[in-house]
């Protein structure tokens, strides 16, 4: 990953991580059921959380129609591009870092617990 | 609908992305009619030199009688495509091109085959070989609709993996 390792607040929270991640996917445009149901969330949730990232410059929206049915679509934008790959970058170095710990914890030397008065029955 | 991405059993965000890309990916598979459209635009394109042949017209008049509807063919079987998955998704026009790299092999598939096709079409029709030339073109559409899968799975493998984030 060449992208500067860097958490972003705004994308930090999992849903804002999952459309902005979905949207980078290799997309060009994502219609929104399409992004909800990937995504998993609720109709509300996305479009709260889509206006934030709006409003951030993160994404762009485009609505139309098809017939009387709205059609909103989403895309990524260069910023919101660089943001993702930082965040993911420190994502993935947060992940080394747990699993290193947790490697050097497993490596430890077993201490043998002795149980007062197991010795007994 | 449950809110899976706030579902506390899945802690590990990148883990998630994966799965939910994997989702994505899923959902680009084209409804019953986009190959069999894609065979007939195909099978349109490799009549044009039988329609050149039995024309009495100008070869151009032939030429644009076939190249029109293909094209609007073509646009509107990627249109009902991206309506119909709810994903924009494939080659994007660049400079004048269209790029994209993970389709590159079907992409160029497609376009041998294309004018292999027509060139061998073209020439077994000039030696009054129609039957072999039908056969010809008959095995080329099949070609094409071969690669135009392989360009779906390209783009279905690209999304799976998140080829266009870092």
């Amino acid at each position: 990953m060449t992208a500067k390792a860097k958490p972003d607040p705004l994308i930090h929270p999992i849903t804002r991580l999952s459309i902005c991640g979905l949207l980078a996917a290799g997309a060009d445009w994502v219609e929104f059921a399409a992004l909800r149901d990937a995504a998993g969330i609720s109709d509300s949730v996305m479009s709260k959380q889509s206006v934030v990232l709006e409003d951030a410059g993160y994404v762009e929206v485009r609505k139309g129609a098809v017939g009387r049915r709205p059609r909103t679509w989403f895309r990524l934008t260069a910023e919101g591009r660089q943001a993702l790959d930082g965040h993911l970058a420190w994502l993935a170095q947060l992940e080394e870092a747990v699993s290193a710990s947790t490697q050097d914890a497993l490596s430890l030397p077993l201490v043998p617990i002795s149980i007062r008065g197991a010795s007994k029955t | 609908m449950r809110d899976t991405a706030r579902d506390p059993a899945r802690v590990d965000p990148l883990e998630q992305l994966r799965v939910q890309r994997s989702r994505l990916a899923d959902r680009m598979r084209p409804p019953w009619w986009y190959l069999p459209g894609v065979a007939i635009v195909w099978a349109l394109f490799f009549a044009g030199p039988f329609t050149s042949r039995s024309f009495s017209s100008p070869t151009s008049v032939s030429t644009w009688a076939i190249v029109v509807p293909v094209l609007a063919a073509c646009f509107l079987l990627q249109w009902g495509m991206t309506r119909a998955t709810g994903i924009k998704a494939g080659p994007r026009l660049r400079d004048g091109l269209f790029y994209y790299r993970p389709g590159r092999p079907a992409g160029i598939a497609i376009a041998v085959v294309s004018i292999a096709g027509l060139g061998t079409e073209g020439s077994l029709i000039r030696h009054g070989l129609l039957a072999a030339a039908i056969v010809v073109a008959a095995f080329a559409v099949a070609a094409e609709v071969t690669a135009q899968q392989a360009l779906l799975r390209a783009i279905r493998q690209d999304l799976r993996r998140g080829g266009g984030a870092a």
